[in-house]
């Protein structure tokens, strides 16, 4: 019995019988990551979420149609006051037909158009603070985070910025430069980081100590390796979130700094500018359209833009996936 | 689980409610015991303290005005009568005024009681108080610019009050001593600055005078009870007051609302408050309705008199071309286009829609702000051919375009670009600049002119008017005194208002060096005797300043629409100063007038006043 | 002790950023009426003529006697703390209401999405919540008061004296909060009913609502103990919305009405309070949290973060 199985080893022994296989760098690979790929697991997750999907689409649309809509024929200008052919005096407050399809306001200017050039103007704003808040803030809160000889000081500054009244800050920015559409920017752009950068500061301290990152640097990983595969996976969500929560809360944000007289001027339409003007219009019921029309278009575009942004979050969140 | 629900909801319900229901402190207010004259109003904007010594917005005053009598007062057709002064005579040159005092005048406490008598000492205290800079008086400068050394003593080159002209012969006779004859110094008298204080009670409440109702005395139609900043007051009347037969309403009860102008109209119709503003926005609503139309009822404008100012010494941005427009500004052909081309019946659409014409002025000096002898002041001279003239005549306008690009050819870069400012934070004027600019482009031409509307911060707005940082500005004036050479201030180049330059001006300069407008008005002013020659060079003046297009006049500002149960035309009538804020004299209907009705009152109160004017002017 | 010098820092920044405004903003509508020399009497009087030092040398030697100094232009010459004794109780009455009923409905809510999580109730009750996170306040809020008061026939305006006029303002005002309280508690249960030790208690057969009241609820409120301090301290700011919507005499607003009348003193003492109360329920939080679950301990870092 023993002999037998002795022989059979040395049978296997034989060289000849094997060969060295080569050793496959792509096929080692496979094995420790199967066929998993972040972003497209992020977007399979994302596309199961039906609500999301409609909040894009109807997203993508609206976008779409707020940048052609100038083009299309037949359009108005948004700041060109109409005449009443009769009087030959503008047209006021000429309620919706099909001419002014969401009626005029009261000197004349069409709502529609007013309506979609607010609406770029309003997500222009969005945009760009947004994009500056998730820079700057990511920034700035990685230092935050990572630099630990930094901590104390950052934080005494942010506590001192974060209890400094915006609306001090603002009026002496609208004092000195003016109220337009970059002082708008500046404003926001000049406060609005700071609850970012906080966010990633503290992600960073929760994720930089965890065990698999200890274990990661033990191994030998590299920083920018640690950065890049341990990290920013996590990060990413956030980061989506961010912006997707951002561009409301910058037009909301917009609404209110108009409300307390530090908006826009008037004959740039903004969706803040709009619901303003329309507000002080409640007590008349005729008139009532020219608050719901830019309150309705604005909802729309904050809601789905919460609705994706949440959504998306959840499907960039590595832990999600499966 | 559904129990704990539940419980949760209660105590939050219960939690909620108490944390709310502990408030309702105090007895319930006295609408229930409503009486037909009591007034009842929602309000806007806070006092921000009762101390009239200080004051000069109009919302204190106006209250102010109510509280404490002053020497003189206007009655509802705007004649002057005596107030707490019985009787006043002048010196032969004008100088000397001396007023006697009614004895008997009490000052009573917030509570109703008596407090002191009234007494020529106390227009000294007030005076004194006022003359005191730490006091920090914003209306003070009237009078220390009118009294014998007034403005030495404020400045404190003189500190003895002996020689300042204001004195107190005996309790009954005050004594003021002007610098100059001021031929209409019994209207100054119904300024705030001339009202009285009580010394005694002045040195008790030291610093506090005036910072709520306890602490100050009331002389006047009615007493402060209870006030309660951004919350409610409450003004009983005076029983106490000397002329208090003519003080119809007895209770007035003012409510804090900051967004009083958006509901007043809505609590009106459900009868909460006595009277209510009409918004444009919501007019349009109103006027629809043909239950709502039977209860509006104009308002008439003030004295507060908008212009287009052309700027001759422009300081703005280099991207706004100021040398350009300085080539452009000195063309008299240029400025008569822009005077001839404003449709400013479109400008007036933003601020009132219904009636633009009847806001529309063609003057600075609005109609019935004073008047000579039975004559209106804008019947005097040239004025007269202007007050009733429009002055937008397109036709004109392009006749004008054509012989100022003619002769600007080479000279100044077309399109001239107009550089005009307005306050942000008021839309309506955002409005109105973007229908001017667009109106007066495509009437002249985009190669003409380039209106270019600029948003400024609300802080600090007048400041581009006064560093000359415009070309073209929509501008007001609301008279000091009242006299018609109050609204050649803003133009009169020593009075240093910086409103438009016209000494800068090109081409036209006197002989002696001045400019044509301050040598006509320096004329006007040194006549201060015959009023008829007053009258008339003041009209030559500002009728100098509209023909050549200094300015472009345009509107009145007030007017709108109301409802209101007050009636109409029984209130004190003034164009300025502090009287047509007095409820004196006003009574409440049972129910509001319509426009005919109220048409009708104003003609008849036209007629009454032209009556008493003339006879006032044998 | 650190926190005391933040509120230094910021009271000094704000000090000094409020005299960078214009010397006219002191006048509001009478600058052009009054003589050169008014104006400058005026603006000594205020003590706005010294130099800067001085000024912030004298502003600090009033603070240590404990003195927030009058009003200057608000209600001129008025004590600050007669001005803020009159508002500050309406804010509170109105901010504790509302956070009342936040809490309660917020967490019912949250519980009940968590327990039902993905059938209609949950997606009905996270609508809301989005709706209430995305839309403007300014928005809905004008809607609220415009035709809610209309259909449960409140009245449109606070009116102290009428008790049913707070039901309306103080819903209104708890919308936000009954959503973000909602959202957070469900995110929290959801997470925490699929841990292990849920599992084990389960198990057990501990039965549902013990497992809610016991483990779930009772770590939950951990957090929830840090921010609820703050939160109460904080009702005393008011709300700028609903107090102007609803015109309640409280303290909202009243900065931004400050800081736009520059009343120097009236916005420096609310910059004290608000920075002061700010970082009090920063560590009333901890203590607070420190107190509900025994595992943390405070002298560990000292800051919640």
């Amino acid at each position: 019995m023993g002999a037998k199985e002795m022989e059979t080893v040395q049978a296997i022994e034989d060289l000849s019988l094997f060969e060295f296989a080569k050793f496959d760098e792509q096929a080692g690979e496979r094995i420790g990551y199967s066929d998993y790929s972040y972003w497209g697991s992020t977007i399979r997750m994302f596309l199961k979420n039906k609500s999301a999907v409609f909040c894009l689409c109807a997203m993508i649309t609206l976008l779409a149609f707020t940048f052609i809509q100038p083009y299309l024929p037949n359009q108005k200008d948004p700041t060109k006051v109409y005449l009443d052919p009769n009087t030959g005096r503008q047209l006021m407050n000429h309620p919706p037909d099909s001419e002014f399809w969401f009626g005029t306001n009261s000197i004349g200017q069409d709502l529609w158009s007013r309506i979609w050039s607010g609406t770029r103007t309003s997500l222009l704003i969005a945009f760009i603070v947004g994009i500056w808040e998730v820079g700057f803030g990511i920034l700035f809160g990685a230092l935050w985070g990572y630099v630990r000889q930094l901590d104390a000081l950052i934080t005494e500054i942010y506590n001192v910025i974060n209890n400094i009244p915006t609306t001090i800050v603002l009026t002496l920015l609208a004092y000195i430069m003016r109220p337009s559409f970059k002082t708008m920017i500046f404003a926001m752009c000049a406060t609005g980081w700071l609850g970012m950068a906080r966010f990633v500061r503290n992600q960073i301290i929760i994720i930089r100590d965890r065990e698999y990152n200890l274990a990661s640097r033990c191994l030998g990983t590299p920083t920018s390796r640690i950065i890049t595969k341990n990290l920013l996976p996590y990060l990413v969500s956030v980061i989506v979130l961010r912006i997707a929560l951002s561009i409301p809360g910058t037009i909301g944000w917009e609404v209110f700094l108009t409300y307390i007289g530090l908006g826009l001027p008037v004959n740039t339409p903004s969706l803040g500018n709009l619901v303003n003007e329309g507000r002080r219009l409640i007590m008349s019921p005729s008139l009532r359209y020219q608050l719901i029309f830019p309150a309705v278009v604005l909802s729309i575009i904050t809601i789905s833009f919460y609705v994706m942004g949440n959504a998306f979050s959840d499907a960039a969140d590595p832990r999600n996936h499966y | 689980m559904k129990k704990f629900l539940a419980s949760l909801l209660l105590v939050a319900m219960a939690v909620g409610l108490a944390a709310c229901t502990q408030s309702a402190e105090p007895e319930p207010p006295k609408t229930t015991l409503r009486e037909s004259e009591d007034y009842y109003a929602v309000y806007s904007s806070e006092l921000t303290s009762l101390n009239y010594l200080v004051t000069s917005t109009t919302l204190e005053f106006g209250l102010a005005t109510n509280l404490v009598d002053g020497l003189v007062e206007h009655n509802h057709l705007g004649i002057i009568q005596p107030c707490l002064a019985e009787s006043w005579t002048v010196s032969e040159d004008g100088l000397v005024w001396t007023f006697k005092i009614k004895p008997g005048i009490k000052w009573v406490t917030y509570e109703g009681e008596e407090y002191a008598e009234v007494t020529a000492h106390d227009w000294v205290a007030a005076h004194k108080y006022g003359f005191n800079p730490a006091n920090a008086s914003k209306n003070a400068n009237i009078v220390y610019e009118a009294v014998k050394n007034g403005k030495e003593y404020y400045n404190g080159e003189i500190t003895d009050w002996e020689q300042v002209g204001i004195k107190a012969l005996d309790d009954y006779t005050l004594e003021y001593t002007l610098n100059r004859p001021i031929p209409y110094f019994l209207t100054m008298l119904t300024y705030v600055s001339f009202l009285p204080v009580n010394g005694k009670f002045l040195e008790e409440v030291g610093e506090e005078f005036g910072t709520d109702h306890t602490k100050i005395l009331y002389n006047g139609a009615y007493r402060i009870t209870e006030w309660v900043p951004q919350d409610y007051r409450t003004l009983v009347k005076n029983e106490h007051y000397w002329d208090k037969d003519k003080i119809y309403i007895k209770n007035m009860y003012y409510r804090y609302n900051k967004e009083a102008g958006t509901l007043a109209p809505d609590l009106f119709l459900q009868g909460e408050i006595s009277g209510t503003g009409l918004s444009t926005e919501v007019l349009n609503d109103w006027m629809n309705d043909p239950e709502k139309k039977e209860i509006v009822t104009p308002v008439l404008p003030s004295t507060y008199s908008y212009f287009y100012a052309f700027n001759f010494d422009p300081q703005f941005d280099a991207e706004y071309e100021p040398d350009n427009w300085k080539i452009a500004v000195n063309n008299k052909n240029f400025r008569k286009s822009l005077f001839h081309g404003l449709d400013r019946i479109s400008a007036m659409l933003t601020a009132e829609p219904f009636n633009p014409q009847n806001k529309i002025i063609n003057t600075v000096t609005p109609k019935n702000f004073v008047s000579y002898g039975g004559k209106d002041f804008t019947q005097y001279g040239p004025l007269k051919d202007i007050v009733d003239r429009d002055s937008f005549d397109p036709e004109l306008a392009k006749e004008y375009r054509d012989k100022a690009k003619a002769e600007l050819e080479g000279k100044a870069k077309f399109p001239i670009k107009a550089m005009m400012p307005y306050n942000s934070t008021s839309s309506s004027w955002a409005q109105r600049c973007i229908v001017v600019e667009q109106q007066l482009e495509s009437l002249l031409g985009q190669d003409y002119i380039d209106i270019i509307p600029v948003a400024m911060p609300g802080t600090n707005f007048l400041a581009n008017r006064r560093t000359g940082n415009y070309a073209f500005l929509e501008c007001n004036w609301g008279p000091d005194y009242c006299d018609p050479e109050t609204y050649s201030d803003p133009f009169y180049p020593p009075a240093k208002m910086n409103y438009n330059w016209p000494e800068k001006a090109i081409g036209y300069d006197d002989p002696n060096g001045l400019c044509r407008y301050q040598n006509l008005v320096e004329e006007a002013k040194a006549e201060v005797t015959d009023l008829e020659t007053r009258f008339e060079k003041f009209a030559i003046a500002e009728a100098w300043l509209i023909e050549e297009a200094f300015i472009i006049p345009y509107g009145l500002g007030g007017g709108g629409y109301q409802a209101t149960k007050v009636e109409p035309f029984t209130a004190p009538y003034a164009t300025f100063g502090m009287d047509m804020y007095k409820w004196k004299g006003q009574i409440i209907m049972d129910k509001p007038m319509n426009m005919d009705e109220w048409n009708e009152a104003y003609a008849k109160w036209q007629a009454d006043r032209a009556a008493a004017l003339a006879a006032q002017g044998q | 002790m650190q926190s005391a010098v933040t509120v230094f820092i910021v009271i000094t920044v704000v000090f000094l950023l409020m005299r960078l405004l214009p010397a006219e903003g002191y006048f509001e509508e009478n600058y052009d009426k009054l003589t050169p020399e008014q104006r400058e009497n005026i603006l000594r009087s205020m003590g706005l003529l010294d130099p800067w030092h001085v000024q912030l040398r004298n502003f600090y030697a009033s603070l240590l006697r404990l003195d927030l100094g009058k009003s200057v232009v608000y209600r001129p010459k008025v004590d600050i703390t007669t001005i803020l004794a009159a508002k500050i109780p309406y804010s509170v009455r109105f901010g504790l209401g509302a956070l009342c009923i936040s809490l309660t409905l917020g967490l019912a809510m949250g519980v009940t999405q968590a327990r039902f999580k993905g059938k209609w109730v949950d997606r009905l009750f996270t609508c809301y919540i989005v709706f209430i996170n995305a839309v403007p306040a300014a928005v809905y809020l004008i809607f609220i008061q415009l035709y809610v008061s209309r259909m449960a026939r409140l009245p449109i305006l606070f009116d102290r004296f009428r008790p049913i006029s707070w039901i309306l303002p103080v819903v209104s005002m708890s919308l936000g909060g009954i959503a973000g309280n909602a959202m957070w508690l469900r995110r929290y249960m959801v997470d925490e009913l699929n841990k292990d030790y849920i599992r084990l208690a389960r198990a057990k057969g501990m039965s549902g609502a013990a497992i809610m009241v016991k483990h779930v609820m009772r770590n939950a409120f951990v957090p929830m103990a840090q921010y609820l301090p703050a939160s109460v301290l904080f009702t005393i700011s008011g709300s700028i919305y609903i107090e102007s919507l609803y015109s309640i005499p409280g303290m909202g607003g009243l900065l931004v009405d400050a800081i736009s009348r520059q009343d120097n003193t009236l916005v420096q003492a609310l910059v004290l309070i608000f920075s002061s109360v700010g970082i009090i329920g920063l560590f009333l939080g901890d203590l607070a949290m420190a107190i509900v679950d025994p595992r943390i301990k405070l002298v560990r870092g000292g800051g919640a973060r």
